[in-house]
């Protein structure tokens, strides 16, 4: 597996815990766990972002591996 | 009109006057009631049982005696929320009988209560050692309450400084396979929400005996067949696990990779992800 296809994956599951964390942030009633949750919502979109544009980055530097 | 005939009148009369009376007197715990209501009781159901029974001939005559006993009460209720004295002169006033951990031997003279019966109370509070119960009070109503010493106490998270996340209490959607419309409504969840939910368990309505939505918004399953198993749900245990997985590639990319920014970039991320692990752990695994 090459690098960039491993921040792929890392990424892939970052997304997934975002979606989940955003379900459980529409559903909870108690407002202080909704205001913990929309946090770690910002937090993750952070992360995200950064591995993203390393992506790019890494992308551009092995283009043979683009898309795996 | 027959004997047989007057009783039977005269107890049906009576046991829907005695249920309505019940109504009117409240719902307060029978066993924790101060001991006139007690005795109001006593003579409301015994006058009921002697107009019932054809003892007392005049009906309006065991009215009337039933009418003093269940009004006085209900005033003397109203009197004692409107005034305290008035409250303490009826209830009469608790009655400290260990305090700072040493027995108040004139209050359970005061009390007419025995060590034993002093021990027994406790006991029953799991106060089993007299050397753990820093303060106990007789309550009107005759209850014995303990206070522990601080050593002693069950321990909470609050002693031990742990973050818990605050938890409502769950409602109860699904009874005998009908959806409760109110309780769904409550937590601002449809019956499409419930209905999806149920697609993906792969239940049928009509199969759940019991279904109770946790403050989290988590839908948990009791079945009338035993024999399936239902995945409960670990959602939150696996955003969790994930989260730690993808904190773990992040520090490995950071140790990996050759470019210093990229180094710092990851580092960074992963000490954030770190962070926020932390700060979710509460809610997510307990």
């Amino acid at each position: 597996m090459t690098v960039a296809s491993q921040v792929k994956q890392t990424l892939a599951s970052l997304k997934g815990v975002q979606g989940t964390l955003r379900i459980y942030s529409t559903q909870t009633q108690d407002e202080e766990t909704v205001s913990v949750f929309q946090e770690a919502l910002e937090t993750t979109s952070a992360v995200i972002n950064d591995l993203e544009k390393r992506l790019q980055v890494l992308e551009y530097q092995e283009p043979q591996y683009k898309g795996n | 009109m027959p004997m047989w005939v007057q009783i039977l009148y005269r107890s049906i009369a009576l046991f829907i006057v005695v249920v309505a009376v019940a109504q009117i007197l409240g719902k307060r715990n029978l066993t924790r009631i101060p001991p006139y209501r007690f005795i109001s009781y006593q003579v409301i159901a015994l006058i009921a049982a002697l107009i019932s029974l054809n003892v007392i001939k005049e009906v309006a005559f065991g009215l009337i005696a039933l009418g003093v006993w269940v009004l006085f009460p209900i005033a003397l209720d109203y009197l004692s929320l409107k005034s305290k004295r008035f409250h303490d002169l009826i209830n009469g006033k608790e009655r400290v009988l260990i305090k700072h951990g040493k027995i108040m031997e004139e209050g359970l003279m005061q009390t007419r209560l025995t060590g034993e019966e002093l021990l027994r109370e406790l006991r029953s509070k799991n106060a089993f050692n007299l050397a753990d119960v820093e303060f106990a009070v007789m309550e009107t109503t005759g209850e014995i309450n303990a206070f522990l010493k601080s050593g002693k106490k069950p321990v909470t998270a609050h002693d031990l400084g742990v973050k818990t996340a605050p938890q409502a209490e769950p409602q109860t959607v699904i009874l005998d396979g009908n959806v409760l419309n109110e309780p769904l409504a409550s937590l601002g969840l449809n019956k499409e929400w419930l209905r999806i939910q149920l697609e993906n368990m792969g239940v049928s309505l009509d199969n759940v005996f019991l279904g109770q939505v946790d403050s989290s918004g988590d839908l948990y399953l009791d079945l009338f067949d035993d024999a399936i198993e239902l995945p409960q749900p670990k959602v939150k245990e696996m955003i969790y696990a994930n989260l730690e997985k993808a904190q773990a590639s992040l520090e490995t990319f950071a140790l990996e990779t050759n470019d210093k920014n990229a180094k710092a970039m990851y580092k960074k991320n992963a000490q954030k992800l770190k962070l926020l692990m932390d700060k979710l752990n509460p809610y997510l695994l307990r």
